[in-house]
């Protein structure tokens, strides 16, 4: 496969095609409605289901009824719709069923703007609604990361029966670049035995998150507490730069991490060791690597486009082995090069007191 | 008429097309206030989101650009909070039978005593173009390539059959209609629906079809007849314009939850302590 330019949105949708995707119900939002608008052309010529729904709760519902069936199914949507969808999300993962979706964050909070933002990161890593519970979620920075991601998002929802969330922004979804695609997969002949494809020569399967008894809901709280751990154990990535000998570490994710990159270059063109840790998950969230590194650097710089929502994870992970800072834009802004040099700085200088 | 429909425009120029719809209906609700000589400080309008939905801003009267779908709870939230308000609602058409569809069964139930204007251009405008749930079947655009399945709802009939004590089409081509449709929404005592015909004239003109096809309820309509409204509601290839249906005689809502409150038992310190005596 050649490389080719494509737009984020068009490019997670067509990447979500070629992994097999089989059905897509979708509420248009920008900065995401690309994605709706391509699914509705290629799911259709290729034989799938395409649908737009009425609103996000129906999507997202739909979503849930489709993948009780056994297919693989996605939807897409932008921080007011991502709202809307938390209550179908808590009964999907509370019901065990694999379900992916991509979250294009924009400025918040209420309608907020359709500027790039991060600031749903709380309420996509911390809970997927309410009761307890974590979705898998990737962090994608450059085009290419965020195709691939789509193919990891459906191999990981399916092999944990599990919800899975990619987290990128506005820019991502709007911005052009070169990347390539997956080759066309073929679509899965079976479907899952736990999907409701009728119980001939079997018991039949219950798809449900109700469990009326204390005791019994206990116990299955306990069963996907211990899945969670599992994927803690498991899935946990992210990438770090020039941390070998770094003394100064940027933790920064998805478009901010990738800025990060070229803050890091600057400043170690002016001399200062410094190193990038971004995660890719940022749950499960790579805190044991953190922590280590907390151990060799002398302070840490957390940036997001939010007001510290992943910092708190950070500095649970420090665990106060060493100074952290923040640098974080707000509203849609992007936190410049120029603005991050500063502040590595001012905490180099802070930390060398 | 001492007051100008201009008095009530804000000094935020509107940021729609040239040539949308959303003007005619901005122009006639201003014109509606001016002739019922409403106090500015006495009007709040509510609206969803869309380009429709911008309208607060272009008012001088208090307003809020609320949630996508839900004006109608909101403006049911200021209506109750303070009565003394006229209170507006407005939206588009995927903003209000779409995403927000499922709350107007319920501001008709209650008879929530505020009209609610739906600026009807059967498209999502704000979104750039997808078919929304007044697109004629078989549309094409760039979420439906193959054309839009699904069948048009009939905003007319299905608010009459929720129950809905004022029921009136206007068209943005026929700014006065509307006008005056407004003011008389203004002065029912009770839920009022309108749908107007207002194209979008980006993603879906659709001028030149509604001038082909609106006409006036047939002559002699009886708006207090139901099944007349029904029966010109059912009429799909002439879309009529005009009041359908009115029934002024039911209590709106704030009423009832006053008579409700007259009713309920007053609590002294006596009464509270009396229940724990028992
Ligand atoms: C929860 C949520 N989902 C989606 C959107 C994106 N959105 C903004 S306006 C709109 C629809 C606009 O269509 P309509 O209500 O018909 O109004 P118009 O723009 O045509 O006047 C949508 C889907 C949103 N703001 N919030
Ligand atoms: S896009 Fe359509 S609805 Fe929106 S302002 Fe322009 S003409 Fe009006």
């Amino acid at each position: 496969m050649a490389k080719e330019l494509l737009k984020g949105n068009v490019a997670f949708a067509e990447a979500a095609v070629r992994n097999g995707l089989q059905a897509y119900f979708g509420y248009p939002i920008t900065p995401q409605s690309e994605a709706l608008e391509h699914l509705s052309k290629r799911m259709l010529e290729l034989d799938r289901v395409f649908l737009q729904a009425e609103s996000e709760v129906a999507a997202i519902n739909m979503v849930y009824g489709a993948a009780c069936t056994g297919v693989r199914v996605m939807t897409s949507t932008s921080g007011p719709g991502f709202s809307l969808m938390t209550e179908g999300l808590s009964y999907i993962a509370g019901s065990e069923v694999p379900v992916v979706v991509v979250n294009m964050m924009r400025g918040g909070p209420g309608l907020g703007n359709i500027q790039p933002a991060q600031a749903d990161y709380a309420l996509m890593v911390h809970t997927v609604g309410h009761g307890d519970f974590h979705a898998i979620v990737l962090a994608p920075a450059n085009i290419q990361e965020l195709i691939d991601m789509v193919g990891l998002a459906f191999d990981l929802a399916e092999k944990y029966r599990t919800v899975v969330y990619i987290a990128g922004d506005g820019s991502l979804g709007q911005m052009m670049e070169s990347a390539e695609l997956p080759p066309m997969k073929p679509l899965p002949t079976e479907r899952p035995a736990w999907a409701t494809i009728g119980a001939k020569d079997r018991e039949p399967n219950a798809i449900t998150s109700l469990f009326l008894g204390a005791e019994p809901l206990e116990a299955w709280n306990l069963h996907l507490q211990k899945k969670l751990a599992q994927i803690k154990e498991n899935e946990v990535r992210w990438q770090e730069y020039q941390t070998e000998d770094a003394d100064l570490l940027m933790v920064a994710y998805g478009t901010v991490g990738r800025i990060c990159t070229s803050v890091m270059r600057e400043a170690r063109k002016q001399g200062l060791r410094v190193g990038l840790l971004r995660p890719q998950t940022l749950w499960p969230f790579p805190a044991a690597r953190l922590n280590e590194l907390a151990g060799q650097v002398r302070g840490i710089l957390v940036s997001e486009m939010s007001a510290g929502q992943m910092l708190a994870d950070v500095e649970r992970a420090v665990a106060g082995k060493c100074p952290v800072a923040f640098h974080g834009r707000l509203g849609g802004v992007f936190p410049m090069v120029d603005e991050l040099l500063a502040e590595l700085k001012k905490l180099d200088q802070e930390v060398s007191k | 008429m001492s007051r100008k429909a201009s008095e009530y425009r804000s000094h935020v120029k509107p940021i729609w097309c040239p040539g949308c719809g959303d003007y005619a209906v901005l122009n006639a609700l201003t014109r509606a206030f001016a002739s019922l000589e409403l106090r500015n400080e006495n009007i709040m309008v509510a609206s969803g989101i869309g380009c429709s939905s911008r309208f607060p801003a272009f008012l001088k009267t208090y307003g809020i650009h609320g949630v996508h779908g839900r004006p109608l709870p909101l403006a049911t939230g200021i209506k109750l909070g303070n009565p003394s308000l006229t209170v507006v609602a407005v939206g588009g058409d995927g903003d209000g039978f779409s995403i927000g569809g499922g709350h107007i069964p319920h501001a008709a139930r209650r008879n929530i005593d505020l009209p609610y204007i739906v600026m009807d251009n059967n498209i999502y405008g704000m979104t750039k173009g997808q078919p929304s749930p007044t697109s004629p079947r078989g549309l094409q655009r760039k979420a439906s390539p193959y054309g839009s399945q699904e069948r048009p709802l009939n905003p007319i009939l299905m608010t009459l059959a929720y129950g809905t004590t004022f029921v009136a089409r206007a068209f943005s081509g026929q700014p006065k209609q509307m006008a005056d449709i407004f003011r008389q929404a203004l002065l029912h005592p009770g839920f009022a629906f309108v749908q107007v015909l207002s194209p979008c004239i980006t993603f879906h003109n659709t001028y030149d079809h509604y001038r082909e096809i609106c006409r006036p309820l047939p002559e002699g309509h009886n708006a207090q007849d139901l099944q007349a409204a029904m029966t010109a509601a059912l009429e799909t290839e002439t879309q009529y314009l005009g009041i359908f249906y009115r029934d002024d005689q039911q209590l709106p809502y704030s009423r009832r939850l006053q008579l409700l409150r007259d009713r309920a038992p007053k609590l002294t310190l006596e009464t509270v302590l009396d229940r724990f005596r028992r």
